[in-house]
């Protein structure tokens, strides 16, 4: 197996090794701790609705992928679950835009739960009765989120952002797409993204880097490397709609105010903490916009900001609760008019950079968090020290370049709105 | 891993529990004060200015700036249930000197400036700032009418408001809109010094060492208070069982319904005297492996979800379930049918096991993470012993089933709340 030790300045190193199958692995070791955390992931997402593997080209129902995700629980021996009941480890799994990962959590029969968790993964079982059986379970959680104002307020935003890249479509899909899985596709889509070489496995804890190779080694089945073309439409620069808003049982208006982005190749390490960097001195707790609001009473602790990217799509998102979103919209307009006019503040960019640097340490103390940051470093290629390392070199310079990204006339303002209020 | 409690005066303890595996250290300051109708929503709001400005930061941006300096501490503030007290909660984490750039001793600045937060506010003439009060009123009010996004949130205070009613647990921990809008500056400094004067207090100190000065500062702060009347923690009144079975409900505009099922348990109290609640609510409603689940969720496709938590303290239990309509009543049946399953111990060895399991595995989890060792100690406030997890981990290996078929006996359906969707039938 290829394998390398990655150490950073911060007093811990990593392996990341590459199985024969085109498996990546990422161990962090922490002896000291009681408790371990891995993730068994695929580059598989709602937004693989199209893809050619050999030339020849598949389109699917939307929703697949986290269908496959509630099914992949089952096998011909039992379920998953029942497996982990027997060790006592914290198992759960989520499907995103562009991963689908497998996860437990645990503090015992560390061993024992990896052999579980990449046992049942690479056991796919469907038949009729239980594909018809999750489609009624499905189709509740899907319910459950059309009642959900936070996760409304995000899915219509980005429908109104993008006209044809499939970030627009739910990621549980609907209830009528659903309805058209069946066990064959499940499997198709299980043989092209559940291939090794399209997979990572993450693990931090008390754990022993020899042992989980060695493991490894002979627990994944090895498949020939398969090339998946994402097919993805083309996607307009502008945004189609830039206001959406529904009504919905809230008490005062939820919103999200996004930015789209160029997504003609993935942001790199330091494009993402420049951007970091951009937004706390947008809209930080320490900025002037956010006192602005703050005491306008146009924005509580709710209101937060996010860099949302991934294959072909990249924006930044404000969101948070306001009995007036149109002048949250406007206000960060204006502050990010004014920084491309005035510049970026030095002594608020100085402490942006501390207080950033401090999370991205703080982060380490949590086996969770490092197992996550695997799982972007193992999706883009990062290292987990990048952060960290630009962090300490970046500079206002670097931070400024990017606000010319930030473009007023590509926004979305999505709202939700008390009922009765339209 | 030993903790010791120091005294710092009269009904104030320090307790630093040493944990050598963390980048950051934390320091909690918790105020324990009895729920009264009267004094809840101040009580609340207190922890929330209080770290919002001060006297030397009497802008929140420049406290804001000033965290960012300090290598992004971070200051949390909270206000919880405990039994039938408040637990209201200030705590400062920040990153151990030796990751700093410049080697500022940045452990103890942190602490220093949570201890001026909380004694050197920013007041004037026996009132809190007037545009402080009213920010934090104004946030306060939107996060409890914003409550009625997050439906399961929602759903779970509804039931607890109705089966506690007209009983200081029944009081929303944070009081209505109205105890909100009712806050004058000038109350919220009676409350404060009232906090000061009253309140049980326990300081915790999560990390490598304590800050360097910080007990023995603390010890002199309360020294200049006149400390009397200190809250007893132990004022909690077990849930009284229902002579009725009380169901209500509530239409409003969703898709997917919601019933909460609180239960009544005779077996209450401290850790002493009610582990065997733990268990018999985590096999009834707790892991996947549990009746609720597999059973109402997995079997039947009855809900969504479906689980069960217990509040031991206050020896009571909640179900709580997304449901479709059509389903409520089966569901409701079905989750009584599996409490009368745990009642004659007809659960499985394989379940119970796996509980004991799950628990154990979990407890042991504490330790690596700074806030749920800091949340641990604070909820253990009246144990008669300092259990840490592991003591717990020992006590939980002991349980038997019978044990757990014991707490079942005494428990009982005392109150349901449905949330249903308006165009749908009421069952």
């Amino acid at each position: 197996m290829l394998r390398e030790t990655i150490h950073g300045d911060i007093g811990e190193s990593y392996v990341k090794a590459v199985h024969s199958s085109g498996l990546k692995i990422y161990i962090l070791e922490k002896p000291q701790y009681n408790s371990c955390y891995a993730i068994f992931g695929t580059k598989y997402g709602s937004i693989d609705t199209c893809f050619s593997v050999d030339g020849e080209k598949t389109q699917v129902p939307e929703g697949i992928a986290h269908f496959l995700e509630h099914k992949l629980f089952e096998s011909e021996d039992g379920d998953a679950f029942s497996k982990y009941a027997k060790t006592g480890a914290y198992a759960n799994a989520f499907t995103s835009f562009d991963k689908t990962c497998y996860l437990f959590s645990c503090s015992n029969m560390f061993y024992e739960n990896l052999e579980i968790l990449l046992d049942f993964v690479q056991s796919p079982y469907f038949t009729k009765a239980t594909v018809e059986k999750e489609q009624g379970i499905i189709g509740q959680e899907i319910r459950m989120y059309d009642d959900s104002p936070a996760w409304r307020v995000m899915f219509n935003m980005l429908l109104a952002m993008y006209q044809n890249h499939p970030v627009r479509i739910d990621i549980a899909g609907t209830t009528e797409s659903i309805a058209q899985i069946d066990a064959e596709l499940l499997y198709k889509c299980y043989n092209t993204f559940y291939n090794p070489s399209n997979m990572f496995l993450c693990i931090a804890g008390n754990v022993e880097t020899e042992k989980i190779l060695k493991m490894v080694e002979s627990a994944i089945k090895v498949d020939n490397p398969i090339e998946i073309v994402r097919e993805k439409p083309q996607e307009p620069q502008e945004v189609p709609k830039s206001e959406v808003s529904q009504s919905l049982a809230v008490a005062q208006p939820m919103f999200c105010y996004g930015y789209k982005l160029d997504a003609q190749k993935m942001p790199s390490v330091k494009d993402r903490v420049c951007i970091e960097i951009l937004l706390e001195i947008i809209a930080g707790d320490c900025s002037p916009l956010y006192k602005k609001l703050m005491n306008e009473g146009l924005i509580n602790d709710d209101f937060s900001f996010e860099h949302f990217c991934g294959e072909g799509y990249n924006a930044v998102i404000f969101e948070g609760d306001s009995f007036d979103p149109k002048a949250v919209a406007e206000g960060i307009s204006a502050e990010v008019e004014r920084i491309k006019q005035d510049g970026i503040n030095k002594k608020l960019f100085s402490a942006v950079r501390s207080g950033l640097y401090g999370n991205a340490i703080r982060s380490f103390n949590s086996v969770e968090s490092i197992a996550m940051q695997f799982v972007d470093c193992a999706m883009n290629d990062y290292s987990l020290f990048d952060e960290i390392k630009y962090l300490k070199s970046v500079t206002a310079e670097d931070v400024m370049k990017r606000i010319a990204a930030f473009d007023n006339s590509k926004t979305v303002l999505s709202v939700i709105n008390p009922l009765g209020d339209e | 891993m030993s903790n010791k409690i120091i005294s710092l005066g009269n009904g104030v303890e320090g307790l630093f529990i040493q944990n050598h595996r963390f980048n950051t250290t934390s320091v909690s300051f918790n105020f324990y004060l009895p729920m009264h109708k009267a004094t809840v929503a101040d009580n609340a709001l207190l922890p929330f200015v209080l770290t919002s400005c001060s006297k030397d930061y009497p802008d929140f941006t420049a406290l804001n700036l000033k965290l960012n300096k300090l290598y992004g501490a971070r200051l949390d503030a909270s206000c919880e249930k405990f039994g039938d007290c408040q637990l209201l909660c200030m705590r400062i984490s920040v990153i151990d000197d030796k990751f700093s750039f410049d080697s500022d001793s940045l452990v103890k600045q942190a602490s220093e400036l949570l201890m001026n937060l909380i004694f050197n506010p920013n007041t004037q003439d026996g009132a809190f700032c007037d545009s402080d009060v009213n920010r934090e009123k104004r946030k306060a009010i939107e996060h409890i009418k914003g409550e009625i996004a997050e439906k399961r949130v929602y759903a779970k205070n509804q039931l607890i408001s109705e089966m506690f009613k007209e009983t200081p647990y029944g009081i929303p921990k944070c009081g209505t809109v109205e105890d909100v809008e009712a806050i004058t500056p000038k109350s919220l400094y009676t409350a404060w010094l009232n906090m000061l004067k009253t309140a049980f207090v326990r300081v915790h100190v999560v990390g490598n060492a304590v800050p360097t000065g910080l007990f023995e500062g603390i010890k002199e702060k309360f020294q200049q208070i006149e400390r009397q009347n200190i809250t007893d923690c132990k004022i909690c009144k077990a849930t009284v069982p229902a002579k009725k079975v009380n169901t209500v409900f509530e239409k409003m505009d969703v898709k997917q319904g919601k019933i909460v099922m609180g239960f009544s348990s005779e077996m209450y109290g401290d850790d002493d005297l009610s582990l065997p609640l733990m268990v018999m609510c985590d096999i009834f409603g707790g892991g996947p492996y549990s009746r609720l689940f597999s059973n109402v969720r997995e079997k039947m496709s009855l809900c969504y979800y479906c689980a069960a938590s217990s509040v031991r303290y206050k020896g009571f239990l909640t179900v709580d379930s997304g449901v479709e309509t059509e389903n409520a009543q089966k569901a409701i049946d079905e989750i009584l049918n599996q409490l009368e399953i745990m009642k004659k111990g007809e659960f499985s060895q394989n379940e119970f096991d796996s509980s004991i399991k799950s628990i154990c595995d979990s407890l042991n989890t504490y330790y690596d993470s700074q806030n749920s060792l800091d949340l641990w100690y604070a909820l253990k406030i009246n144990n008669q012993n300092l259990y840490s997890p592991e003591d717990i981990i020992e006590k939980i290996k002991q349980i038997t089933k019978e044990d757990v078929v014991y707490a079942a006996k005494g428990v009982n359906l005392h109150t349901i709340y449905k949330l249903l969707p308006k165009e749908g039938v009421i069952c």
